[in-house]
């Protein structure tokens, strides 16, 4: 038996502590102000952009309708390219197989991805014997802080600096000054040898195009260009909802991406197809130039094709992982990631109750949600997370 | 939510299953008895030549009788265990099941009497049959008694025994230490006066601007919008019939909602759920509006600022009215940063679950609205006016107002 009141319990107490918290509520409301006013700016810069959104949600519809048809379609274009790719049904598959391409003992660079967080990918890894470590920014705050995510694209959006110099004093075992651009500057020293001594490189994708195998990651920092170039190996993790059919439509999908993922134009977007290859020497196609040697996708379902099937949630399968929802919720702005369970605000409620922890995990979520709906005004995919956290409600309580 | 409660009223949940298939071994075995016994008789009162054969045919039903038994029995033991996920019996927090028992078995979410929501139209004396009918759903009058049953479970155990004892406010056990009285009892008479009162001020306004309303009186019964957005939609199928038939007693072809949480359920959901349900469902807003030059002038010297509720501004698009209703009474009022289909939630729909979390978001709203320095809050909803009244700190004296109070400023005397 499910006793709901004891997950609401603790939950409520998290939840309540963290909307009293005064670091949470400083970041969070400059935070909301600096995202409304970029994406204002980037939209009112690049005026096609709704247009564009509206486009991409046909895009996407269609290619959840068609999703088992674009994996296989994924699934050989990777192959073709010369990697391999895999199908990983649920978590623990998609772990196996990743531990079986990586085994024990080696050093892993990690680029972040909400993906990873629904495997607990980088424990997992640690516990067989593996040293990983995340590149990004503000996953190596939480990595050293033993912490969650906050937000999906800022994960240490509510860790101010001065508490950074802290746990950067303590880590690199020398006094980093709370000053942004010296602690930036500490973790670029330390990262680089990392990255050049990796065995193994890991990063998501944030859309994938069936038709060339190309996977697109979105990135400011330059961490997965070298997390993803530097290392021998790299594997890719992705979930099958990100495929779209043709490389041009995945560029669009990844510009309303970033958009209104506050990136104005983000530094760098990678698209990465294959393992490095030259045939410069007597047109010999030989593998692993300056990039990886081996290259390997794994698809990951955990859940995703049974959301799929079902029409009052599929529409949340549409999901860029923008964060823009996110920026809007009332909730979320006194709370940041404690509303949620892996994923967060109300979308994060739909996801975790498919694939990140199910309905226990996820009815808190459900019952504090407000469907306020503002939500739905920010979102690119028009994704209507109210009427879906209506009918979770029902679900819940017709048991 | 206990499991009795699952099975009376959740016909589809699947635990009921679990009762059919006891039921099922337990006749099946009754069955192979009686048969046995028919047999045994037959033996002693008159000799069938073909006994050897009937017994065997008998003993073969047995076994294929007790192979299903041990189908269902193995069923049984998987359900349990809860291998079959169609098992899962999920506890709710009880305050949910409270709110529900209370609109099913009470016609509103507190178990107010019926006389009690009616008491401010005694001396209107509207008809109880026209054409327009004056919809209050009783919300406006309990908002009052929501804080206090929210502060009653807010001092207590959520999880403990006792709570779950507890079925509605009314019908508190005194054991548990609080009874409903207190709870009715802690409400201040000027808290009760004042929102009582604007349902009152809402039919005077609607009266004077030439409006012929109708009213169901003690018959009234709150729209359920709270069994729809709570997830009872099961409930709601059967409690929705009820509430029709007192709209089909006031014969009337209007119905003006002053809750847009009402107007909501009433326009998108009954009718799926009820059929014929051909009423034209409007906001007190609307009708304030269709008849903005009739409306008086009001000069009070303060500034007023709008917080659109989200029901209003973005599931019934209504965000102009408002402003055009202002500007016709003269009235200069702020924009604030957040607002039309921006607005800000006032946290108000998590207050049942999560007391405190909505008050920090009342709070919050409360600031982005002041950030226009504006002396007066105005908002159309009986539950952004509770929950922003309630986020609000003792020695803030910005005024949170209904639209329905103001305006009936410029009808008084
Ligand atoms: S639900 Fe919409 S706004 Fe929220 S992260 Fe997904 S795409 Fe972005």
């Amino acid at each position: 038996m499910t006793d709901l009141q004891k997950e609401f319990n603790s939950y409520s107490k998290d939840i309540t502590m963290a909307s009293k918290d005064e670091n949470i509520e400083k970041a969070i409301s400059r935070a909301v102000k600096s995202y409304r006013q970029t994406t204002a700016e980037s939209l009112e810069r690049f005026p096609h952009t709704p247009e564009l959104a509206a486009e991409v949600r046909e895009i996407k519809k269609t290619s959840i309708a068609n999703q088992q048809a674009l994996l296989k379609q994924a699934m050989e274009s990777v192959e073709r390219n010369k990697g391999k790719a895999f199908y990983a049904k649920d978590k623990q598959e998609a772990l196996i197989l990743a531990a079986k391409i990586i085994g024990t003992g080696k050093t892993i660079v990690k680029g972040k991805s909400m993906l990873g967080e629904e495997l607990s990918l980088r424990e997992y890894l640690q516990e067989q014997g593996n040293d990983v470590w995340e590149t990004d920014l503000g996953e190596f705050i939480l990595q050293l802080n033993k912490e969650r995510p906050m937000h999906i694209l800022s994960p240490s959006i509510h860790v101010p600096r001065e508490r950074v110099a802290e746990i950067f004093t303590k880590f690199f075992a020398k006094e980093v000054p709370p000053d942004i651009a010296q602690e930036v500057a500490a973790v670029r020293d330390f990262m680089r040898e990392k990255y050049f001594n990796a065995d193994v490189g890991i990063s998501g994708a944030n859309v994938v195009a069936a038709d060339t195998g190309a996977m697109v990651i979105i990135e400011n920092e330059g961490n997965v260009r070298l997390a993803t170039g530097a290392p021998p190996v790299h594997i890719v993790m992705v979930g099958i909802e990100k495929i779209v059919p043709t490389f041009q439509e995945a560029m669009k999908v990844t510009e309303v991406t970033w958009r209104y993922a506050q990136y104005g134009v983000p530094g760098y977007v990678n698209i990465i197809s294959g393992p490095s290859k030259t045939g410069d020497i007597e047109k010999v196609t030989t593998y692993g130039a300056h990039g990886p040697k081996e290259f390997y996708v794994i698809f990951v379902d955990n859940g995703r094709s049974t959301m799929a099937k079902q029409d009052d949630y599929k529409a949340a399968l549409h999901c860029l992982r923008c964060g823009g929802c996110m920026y809007e919720c009332p909730v979320f702005q006194i709370t940041a990631g404690h509303f949620g369970h892996i994923y967060m605000s109300g979308i994060g409620a739909v996801w975790t109750a498919f694939v990140a922890g199910g309905m226990e995990k996820a009815a808190p979520l459900v019952f504090t949600c407000l469907r306020c709906g503002r939500c739905v005004e920010r979102c690119p995919m028009q994704i209507n997370v109210p009427s879906m956290v209506q009918k979770l409600r029902e679900k819940i309580v017709n048991g | 939510m206990h499991l009795k409660k699952i099975k009376c009223y959740f016909k589809f949940c699947n635990y009921y299953l679990l009762y059919w298939y006891f039921f099922f071994v337990f006749a099946n075995n009754i069955f192979i008895i009686l048969m046995i016994g028919v047999v045994r008789l037959k033996n002693q009162y008159g000799t069938t030549p073909y006994f050897i054969e009937y017994i065997i045919h008998r003993l073969k039903l047995f076994t294929f009788g007790q192979f299903f038994n041990l189908i269902i029995i193995i069923r049984l033991i998987l359900l349990k265990i809860g291998w079959d996920n169609m098992a899962v019996e999920i506890k709710l927090p009880p305050v949910l099941e409270i709110i529900r028992g209370n609109i099913v078995k009470n016609g509103n979410p507190l178990a107010l009497k019926g006389s009690e929501v009616a008491a401010w139209a005694k001396d209107l004396k509207l008809s109880s049959q026209g054409d327009l009918l004056f919809y209050t759903g009783g919300e406006y009058q309990l908002l009052p008694y929501i804080d206090s049953l929210v502060s009653t479970m807010t001092v207590m155990d959520q999880g403990s025994k006792v709570f779950s004892f507890m079925m509605g406010a009314r019908n508190l056990i005194n054991k548990t230490g609080i009874n409903a009285e207190k709870i009715y009892a802690s409400v201040l008479a000027k808290d009760r006066e004042r929102f009582n009162s604007i349902s009152y001020k809402a039919a005077v306004i609607l009266q004077k601007l030439g409006y012929d309303l109708c009213y169901s009186g003690d018959k009234e019964l709150y729209s359920g919008a709270l069994l729809t957005e709570l997830g009872f939609n099961i409930d709601m199928q059967t409690y929705a019939h009820k509430v029709s038939k007192v709209f089909r007693e006031s014969k009337a072809k209007t119905i003006v909602c002053l809750s847009p949480h009402a107007a909501e359920v009433l326009k998108f959901v009954y009718p799926k759920l009820v059929q014929d349900f051909n009423y034209t469902i409007k906001t007190f807003v609307e009708l304030i509006w269709e008849k903005r030059s009739n409306l008086p002038q009001i000069s009070l010297n303060k500034t007023v600022v709008i917080h659109d509720s989200c029901r209003l501004a973005r599931e019934m698009e209504i965000t102009e009215e408002l402003r055009d209703i202002l500007n016709s009474m003269g009235v200069s009022f702020q924009e604030a940063s957040s607002n039309r289909q921006w607005t800000t939630c006032c946290g108000g729909p998590n207050k049942l679950l999560y007391p405190e979390l909505s008050h920090t978001i009342a709070a919050r709203r409360i600031n982005e609205l002041k950030e226009t320095d504006a002396d007066i809050i105005l908002t159309s909803c009986p539950y952004c006016l509770a929950a922003l009244l309630g986020g609000q700190t003792k020695d803030d004296n910005t005024i949170i107002e209904d639209l329905i109070e103001y305006l009936y400023r410029g009808f008084e005397a």
